[in-house]
C-alpha cells in the first residue's frame, strides 16, 4: 500500500508538473484537460484511488509517447468523498476552472446520476469507468454520457448465465439487511427459477454483523447445494474468514457479484473456491491484457486490480475516440466515440450509438491458489458472449 | 442435523461470542467502578488490539507473541492516556469525559488509518487452533473453543485478581470509597492508571481474539462499542460478575434470536436492555439504581 501510493504520487507530479512545462514546449501545443472528481476517501475510497491510477498510468503512457494528438494530457483529479453534491460542484470546478471538457471518476453511481444532466450545458463528454447503476444508460440516459465499463445487471447477468450451465440444483442467498441485499436477492432469485432450479432460502444479516456462526449454520441445514452472497466489506470480510473456519465451502458452493483482489487480500485463503463475476481480472487471456500487466506490475510493483483495468478500457476507448475525431470538441468526438471499436484488455470492446453502453462479454471466476502468488488469484473459468450480457438498447433488464 | 447436535454446537457459537464480549465488557466495566467514566474510547482500544497483532504476527510469525504484546501496548497507551490527559478532567463533570474519550476514538481512528491503511488486514489464527474437531459429527473450528478456554481461564484470573491481590483489594476499595482509600495512605489516582491500563489491555486481548474472526478493519470499533455498553448496562455498570453475566445473556440472545426470530434479532438485545432498566435501573448486578 505505502509502496504504491509512493510510487502514484510521484506519477502524479510527472503528470501534472512535467507535461505542461517541458511537453508544451516540445510539441508546441494546448494540453487536452482531462477533470476526474472521484471519490478518493470515504467508503469508496479504495474504488477511487483505483481509478485514478489508471488514468495516470494511462497518462504517463500517452505523454511518454508525445501525447495526443500531438497534445500532452493533464489531469485534474480531487477528492469527492463519494458525496453527489461535492461531485457536481469538483466537476464544475474542472469544467469552468480549469477548463476541461473531457470528464473522467464520478466513483459512485450516485455521483455520475447527479452530474449527467449538466453535461450538455458544459459541452463536455464524461467517459465512465465504474459506474454501476443500469439507468445511466437507460432512463437517464444524456448524449455526452459514454459507459466503457460493465453495468451493474451486465454483471448479474454473467452469473445467471452461469448458474444455467452449472450442476448446482439448490441454492440458497445471504445478503445484508438492506436495499442493495433485498433488490440483489430478488433478481437471483428470478433468475434461479428462469433457470429451472430450485431457490431454497434468503437469510438476511444486519450490516455490522461480527459473529456469522448463526447464518452459516443456517446455510448448511438448508440443504442447498450453491449459495449466493451478496456482502460487502468488513461483513463480507467477517463472513469468509468465518465460512472457512466452519469448513462451510466442503459443503455448499459460495458464489457471489464480484470478485476483487482487495477483499480476497483481506481474508486470503478463506476465499479459495469463491466463484463470482468479474467486471476485470489481471488473469484475462490475450496480448493486450499481458502487455498491459506487465507494464502495470514495472511501473508499481503489484498487478492491477478491477477498476485499475475498466479505467485502463475507459481510457483506451476515449484515445480511440479523439483520434478518430481528430479533436476533443464534444460536437465532433461525440459521433466518433459513438462507432468505435477497440481491442482491449477484455477483447473486443465496441460502443453502441443507441444508448452509449460499450458492448463487451462476462465473465465468470474462481478463487484459487497459484504458485508465484502471496494471495489467492482468481482464475477464469466461464466467458459468455457479448451479445448476451449486455442488455437490449436503453434497458435494464433481459428477456430471456 | 440432529436437535442435540445443533444445540450444543449453538452454544459453544454462543459462548465463543459471549468470550469476546466478556473481555470488553470487563474492562469497560471495572473502568466505570474506578472512575465512574463512560470510556467511549473503548471500541478504538479493542480495534488498536487487532491492529497491532496483526503488525505482531506479521513481524514474529506467532500468534501467541501477539496475545502478549498487544495487550501489554494497548494497555500502556490507555494508561498513558489516563496520566497525561484524563487526570487533569476529575474534577469536571462527566460531559468532559465523554468528549475526550469521543475524541479520543476520533483520533485513533484516523491514526490507525494513517498506519495501516484502509484494508482490512487478514489475522491468521495459530497453526494448531485453524482446525475442526467434530462434535457430535458436526463440524467445529478449534479456534471458537479456544475463545471460550480463553474467557473462562480469563474470567477466572481476573477474579482472583480482584479477591486475592493487594491492588484487587484496592481497586475494590476505591470502587466503594476512594476517598477513604485516599486518606489511608494510598495513591487512588495510581490505583485509578492502572484500573485504566488493564481495561483497555483486556480490550486489547479482544481485538487480537477477534481479528481472526473479523479480520482487523477500521469498522470494528463502532460495530464492538455499542454491544459493549448494552451488556455493561444489563450486567450493571461498575460490576464484574454483571458484565461475565451480561456477556453470557447478550451472545446467547443474539445466537438463538437469530436462528429463531431472524426479523428480530437486534431488537431482542435491546429489549432485554429494556426491561433490565424498568425492572432494576442499575443493572442485573449494579448498585446504584
Amino acid at each position: 500500500m505505502t509502496g504504491s501510493s509512493g510510487v502514484s504520487r510521484r506519477t502524479l507530479l510527472g503528470v501534472t508538473l512535467a507535461s505542461p512545462v517541458v511537453l508544451r514546449h516540445a510539441l508546441g501545443d494546448e494540453p487536452i484537460k482531462i477533470g476526474m472528481p472521484c471519490a478518493l476517501t470515504g467508503p469508496a475510497g479504495e474504488v477511487g484511488e483505483q481509478m485514478r491510477r489508471g488514468a495516470e498510468f494511462w497518462i504517463k503512457s500517452v505523454n511518454a509517447k508525445g501525447g495526443l494528438l500531438g497534445r500532452p494530457i493533464q489531469l485534474f483529479a480531487q477528492d469527492t468523498a463519494g458525496d453527489p453534491a461535492t461531485c457536481v460542484r469538483k466537476a464544475q470546478d474542472a469544467v469552468e476552472r480549469d477548463g476541461c471538457r473531457l470528464l473522467f471518476g464520478m466513483t459512485l453511481s450516485s455521483e455520475a446520476l447527479a452530474v449527467v444532466p449538466k453535461l450538455a450545458d458544459w459541452n463536455a463528454i464524461f467517459m465512465s469507468s465504474d459506474n454501476g447503476d443500469g439507468r445511466l444508460t437507460g432512463s437517464s440516459f444524456v448524449p455526452n454520457f459514454f459507459r466503457a465499463n460493465t453495468s451493474g445487471p451486465m454483471g448479474t447477468r454473467a452469473v445467471a448465465l452461469y448458474l444455467r450451465t452449472a450442476g448446482f440444483k439448490n441454492f440458497c442467498a445471504l445478503g445484508m439487511d438492506y436495499a442493495w441485499g433485498h433488490n440483489s436477492i430478488g433478481v437471483f432469485k428470478d433468475e434461479v427459477k428462469k433457470s429451472g432450479k430450485n431457490f431454497i432460502a434468503d437469510i438476511y444479516s444486519p450490516i455490522g454483523t461480527q459473529d456469522f456462526s448463526t447464518y452459516i449454520t443456517k446455510i448448511r441445514q438448508s440443504g442447498a447445494d450453491a449459495c449466493y452472497l451478496v456482502l460487502q466489506g468488513d461483513d463480507n470480510n467477517a463472513f469468509l474468514s468465518q465460512a472457512q473456519q466452519y469448513r462451510l465451502g466442503d459443503k455448499v458452493q459460495l458464489l457471489t457479484e464480484i470478485v476483487d483482489l482487495n477483499s480476497i487480500h483481506a481474508v486470503g485463503d478463506a476465499a479459495i473456491g469463491l466463484i463470482g463475476g468479474s467486471r476485470y481480472t489481471f488473469t484475462f487471456p490475450g496480448d493486450a491484457n499481458a502487455q498491459f500487466v506487465a507494464a502495470w506490475q514495472k511501473e508499481y510493483g503489484v498487478v492491477p486490480d478491477v477498476f485499475e483495468g475498466e479505467q485502463w478500457q475507459a481510457c483506451q476507448m476515449l484515445q480511440a475516440g479523439i483520434e478518430k475525431a481528430g479533436s476533443i470538441d464534444a460536437d465532433k468526438l461525440r459521433p466518433a466515440l459513438e462507432t468505435v471499436e477497440i481491442d482491449s484488455i477484455k477483447g473486443k470492446v465496441a460502443m453502441r450509438a443507441c444508448d452509449h453502453q460499450a458492448v463487451q462479454r462476462g465473465f465468470m471466476v474462481k478463487v484459487v491458489r497459484k504458485e508465484g502468488f502471496k494471495d489467492p488469484i482468481p482464475e477464469l473459468i466461464a466467458t459468455f458472449p457479448a451479445d448476451q450480457i449486455t442488455p437490449a438498447c436503453r434497458q435494464m433488464t433481459y428477456d430471456t | 442435523m440432529e436437535f442435540l447436535a445443533f444445540l450444543v454446537t449453538q452454544c459453544l457459537n454462543a459462548l465463543s461470542q459471549a468470550a469476546l464480549l466478556f473481555f470488553l465488557g470487563c474492562g469497560l466495566t471495572l473502568i466505570f467502578g474506578i472512575m465512574r467514566i463512560v470510556n467511549f474510547a473503548h471500541g478504538a482500544f479493542f480495534m488498536l488490539g487487532a491492529y497491532v497483532g496483526y503488525s505482531t504476527v506479521h513481524w514474529t510469525g506467532s500468534f501467541w507473541i501477539a496475545l502478549i504484546v498487544a495487550p501489554i501496548l494497548v494497555g500502556g497507551f490507555g494508561a498513558a492516556f489516563e496520566l497525561g490527559i484524563l487526570r487533569r478532567l476529575y474534577g469536571r463533570d462527566g460531559h468532559a469525559f465523554l468528549m475526550v474519550t469521543f475524541g479520543l476514538t476520533l483520533i485513533m481512528g484516523e491514526v490507525i488509518r494513517l498506519i495501516w491503511g484502509v484494508e482490512a488486514l487478514q489475522v491468521k489464527p495459530p497453526a494448531g487452533l485453524s482446525d475442526i474437531v467434530f462434535i457430535l459429527d458436526e463440524p467445529f473450528p478449534v479456534y471458537r473453543l479456544f475463545l471460550v478456554g480463553s474467557g473462562i481461564v480469563v474470567a477466572l484470573l481476573i477474579w482472583q485478581f480482584l479477591e486475592r491481590t493487594r491492588l484487587g483489594l484496592l481497586i475494590r476499595a476505591t470502587s466503594q470509597n476512594a476517598e477513604m482509600v485516599y486518606a489511608l495512605g494510598t495513591d487512588v489516582r495510581l490505583v485509578r492508571s492502572a484500573v485504566f491500563g488493564i481495561g483497555c489491555g483486556l480490550a486489547g486481548i479482544g481485538g487480537v481474539m477477534a481479528a481472526p474472526l473479523v479480520t482487523a478493519s477500521l469498522g470494528m470499533a463502532p460495530n464492538a462499542v455499542i454491544d459493549t455498553f448494552v451488556i455493561v448496562i444489563i450486567g450493571g455498570m461498575g460490576s464484574f460478575a454483571g458484565s461475565l453475566i451480561g456477556a453470557i445473556l447478550v451472545a446467547f440472545v443474539q445466537v438463538f434470536g437469530t436462528y429463531y426470530f431472524p426479523d428480530f434479532a437486534l431488537a431482542f438485545m435491546y429489549l432485554i436492555m429494556v426491561t433490565v432498566l424498568v425492572v432494576r435501573p442499575g443493572g442485573l448486578l449494579g448498585k446504584e439504581a
